[in-house]
């Protein structure tokens, strides 16, 4: 039986970060994967990062998982992929299914970072070819190459649901609607508003009842729900779709844990009962990422790295001074990630009125996925506006608090501020610099931000906007400006699209609208499309 | 929090509802009306219904349905998921080929 | 069908080697290493098995190799997962009845 100071089980986000500051302090590791590609769903994510920089964020997800790969691999880590680790026990020993046999390996300290699986809900022909978890959309779409469906019902607004739908929008496919047995939308309003202005219709207490069709999904019929999430008869409708995606949680898959005799508990899921440093009740077994606990990558990361440093420090690979200085750095950056509205703290509030600043919520962003124009004025990144400033400036339609701040480093000028608690709405600087060069409009994770210029011309204003889809309009298209709900506006015609290599595959979209629209268009669509 | 066994609870009949074929555990294709009916005939764990239906039995072990048997017993038991006690998990984690189970390689240093 | 150009990831399959392989004795294309899924969905098929008490339809669910719902027959070994198995040229995909083939 072969020995390793340390033994990771998976190799995504958590297990690899894992790995990687093990290798730090020189503990002989091994981690195994039962996929045939490590990075776990971080290659599905193709959407920027939130955070701060240390958490990489405005990162693309897969680029992350790329450099997690690069450092795993610079460090020397022993990575054992199409390895399925199938019994755990409290000796720390495991047995690992590979290559058609039963190998046993022991360790003095094991990590699982097993991630977590999709949840679903059943409901009338819910088992019929076209009804897919929204994970297996991005692993056609975004692995692949293979577009799951041509016309998609997407359940769930949560950050996946929202995330995957405008992966779907990118992908060539339409979204003919976002429902949620909820009253509110769950995920980020940043999220929601970027599919929002594309034309995709929020139905919110609202829930699948129905798959129609054959032997494949060939439509879906969606009825409201009341305040106990039982379908209104006579509300149904129907929609015309082929495809049917789940976004409806996540549960960890915990399993390893249980067996190997950890005290479990459920928290929404089967998670381990674990101290500060993810240790479980079985001295040795530390559990990293989701499955200690449904979070985000941006967290996985972190968790990865603290089990592995406190396994250092019990094995005595690391000293107490370089174990207590890890320790407080990492946990200060987790703690980063757990603020904001959207804070483990506020998990499942549904009276949360204003931001931290005291701005009043929007409540349209909520129950709709868009912010009214109204709404918007009262923010601080629509300062410029308000004062009716002169030449192109930025208009930040960023109304969360949420832990983010790439804006602020994005402007060479200063126009922009989030400030030391990155969960504060970013400001717009007082004494207009801007320049238009849109590196914010690009660097904004939430394509949150545009740059207006109400004097663009004597009748026109002109409105940059992110653009991430295909093809580029070509300047002197014509076309029609979306608002915030999607709904066409105005006339439009394209003055640019740029695009640079710093801004990562964001486009720059300058169009020019009638000047009383320029607080109105936030999308395009061409003529003809 | 304490587990729920009770096995005097008194839960009344059988009551069926619209959605008892519902399918609930797709590799087995057991459907709802066959879970709940397992509880009124004396099935009060998960490991009990699972061992009489076969739910979580199959090629997938459990990932689809475990959540969602879970809590339509809890439903029928008036109980919250939570109070109801997890399956064993046993090695191996994963289905296997016995071939393969009974390949055991020792892997000397 | 197939994605040709994503705004962020570019194109697919770079210097990737079509292959041929049959489905249910008809010939199909797709490419060598993706898994059989993709180049089943890429195709159109939808059907990968009928279930064995009610022979309903069922195909990729998960994608992952998680819940088992997209497996057929490869190469007369039923249960194959396709969503996570590698094309291989010529090889004989069947859709699975229960745990067989049609005869």
């Amino acid at each position: 039986m072969k020995r390793y100071d340390l033994i990771v089980v998976g190799a995504g986000p958590a297990g690899l970060s894992a790995t990687i500051e093990a290798a730090k302090y020189g503990l002989k590791t091994v981690v195994f994967d039962e996929n045939s590609r490590p990075g776990g769903q971080l290659f599905k994510q193709v959407h920027k990062f939130f955070g701060a920089k240390e958490h990489k964020a405005k990162i693309r997800g897969f680029k992350i998982g790329e450099q997690l790969l690069a450092d795993a691999e610079k460090a020397g880590v022993e990575v054992h992929l199409n390895a399925t680790v199938s019994g755990l026990f409290d000796c720390k020993e495991i047995t690992v299914i590979e290559n058609e046999a039963m190998h046993h390996y022991k360790a003095d300290a094991i990590i699982l970072a097993t991630g977590a699986r999709e949840n679903m809900i059943p409901f009338e022909g819910w088992t019929k070819p076209g009804v897919i978890g929204a994970g297996a959309a991005q692993t056609m779409m975004n692995l692949h190459g293979v577009q799951p469906g041509s016309r998609v019902l997407m359940v769930g607004s949560g950050n996946v649901g929202l995330v995957v739908s405008f992966q779907l929008l990118q992908a060539g496919i339409e979204v003919a609607a976002i429902v949620d047995a909820a009253p509110r939308v769950g995920g980020y309003g940043v999220h929601a508003a970027k599919v929002a202005r594309c034309g995709v219709p929020f139905y919110l207490s609202h829930t699948v009842i129905k798959a129609e069709g054959d032997d494949r999904v060939t439509g879906a019929v969606v009825a409201e729900v009341d305040s106990h999430f039982k379908p209104i008869p006579g509300t149904e409708m129907h929609l015309d779709v082929d495809t049917i995606c789940m976004a409806v949680g996540l549960s960890p898959m915990s399993q390893l844990l249980s067996m190997a005799g950890c005290k479990m508990q459920d928290k929404g899921g089967i998670v381990p009962i674990v101290n500060e440093y993810r240790e479980t009740s079985i001295k040795g077994i530390f559990a990293a990422g989701d499955v200690g606990g449904i979070e985000e990558a941006s967290s996985a990361m972190i968790t990865g790295k603290i089990t592995a440093l406190a396994a250092a420090y019990e094995l005595g690979f690391a000293e107490e001074k370089e174990f207590r200085e890890g320790e407080t750095c990492y946990k200060a950056s987790l703690a980063q990630l757990h603020e904001g509205m959207f804070s483990p703290a506020n998990k499942g509030r549904t009276d949360l009125t204003v931001t931290d600043e005291g701005v009043l919520l929007s409540q349209n962003l909520l129950k709709k996925g868009y912010l009214d124009l109204g709404e918007i004025m009262r923010f601080p990144g629509a300062a410029d506006e308000v004062k009716k400033v002169h030449g192109i400036h930025p208009v930040i339609e960023c109304t969360q608090n949420i832990p983010c701040n790439p804006c602020q480093d994005a402007c060479k000028f200063g126009c922009i501020a989030v400030g030391a608690d990155i969960t504060r709405l970013p400001i717009v600087n007082p004494a207009n610099k801007c320049t238009g060069c849109g590196m914010c409009v690009a660097s904004c994770s939430g394509q949150a931000i545009f740059l207006v210029n109400d004097d663009f011309s004597e009748t026109e204003a002109s409105v940059t906007l992110p653009y991430e889809f295909l093809p580029y309009p070509e300047p002197g298209t014509k076309g029609m400006a979306l608002g915030r709900d999607g709904k066409a506006v105005c006339e439009a015609e394209v003055v640019s699209c740029r695009l640079s290599p710093a801004m990562d595959h964001t486009a720059l979209l300058t169009i020019k609208v009638p000047k009383e629209m320029s607080m109105t268009a936030r999308f395009f669509k061409a003529v003809g499309v | 929090m304490a587990m729920y066994l009770d096995r005097d609870d008194d839960l009344g009949g059988f009551h069926p509802e619209p959605d008892d074929d519902l399918i609930i555990c797709r590799c087995e294709e057991v459907t709802k009306g066959e879970i709940r009916r397992a509880v009124y005939e004396g099935m009060r764990t998960m490991t009990e219904v699972r061992r009489f239906l076969r739910v979580g039995m199959g090629l997938c072990q459990g990932g689809t349905c475990g959540k969602l048997v879970k809590g339509i017993i809890a439903k029928e038991l008036g109980v919250k998921p939570a109070e109801l006690e997890e399956c064993t998990s046993r090695s191996p984690a994963r289905p296997i080929e016995m071939r393969v189970f009974a390949n055991e390689v020792s892997d000397d240093e | 069908m197939r994605i040709e150009n994503h705004p962020i990831l570019g194109t697919f399959h770079e210097g990737g080697q079509m292959v041929t392989f049959t489905l249910d004795g008809k010939e199909m294309q797709g490419y060598e290493g993706e898994p059989i899924a993709a180049a089943l969905r890429a195709a159109g098929v939808m059907t990968h098995r009928h279930t064995l008490k009610r022979d309903e339809p069922r195909g990729v669910f998960c994608a992952i190799g998680r819940c088992t719902d997209c497996v057929m027959i490869v190469d007369g070994k039923p249960n194959i997962r396709t969503c996570i198995t590698p094309l291989k040229a010529g090889m004989k995909v069947q859709t699975q009845y229960g745990i067989k083939a049609k005869e």
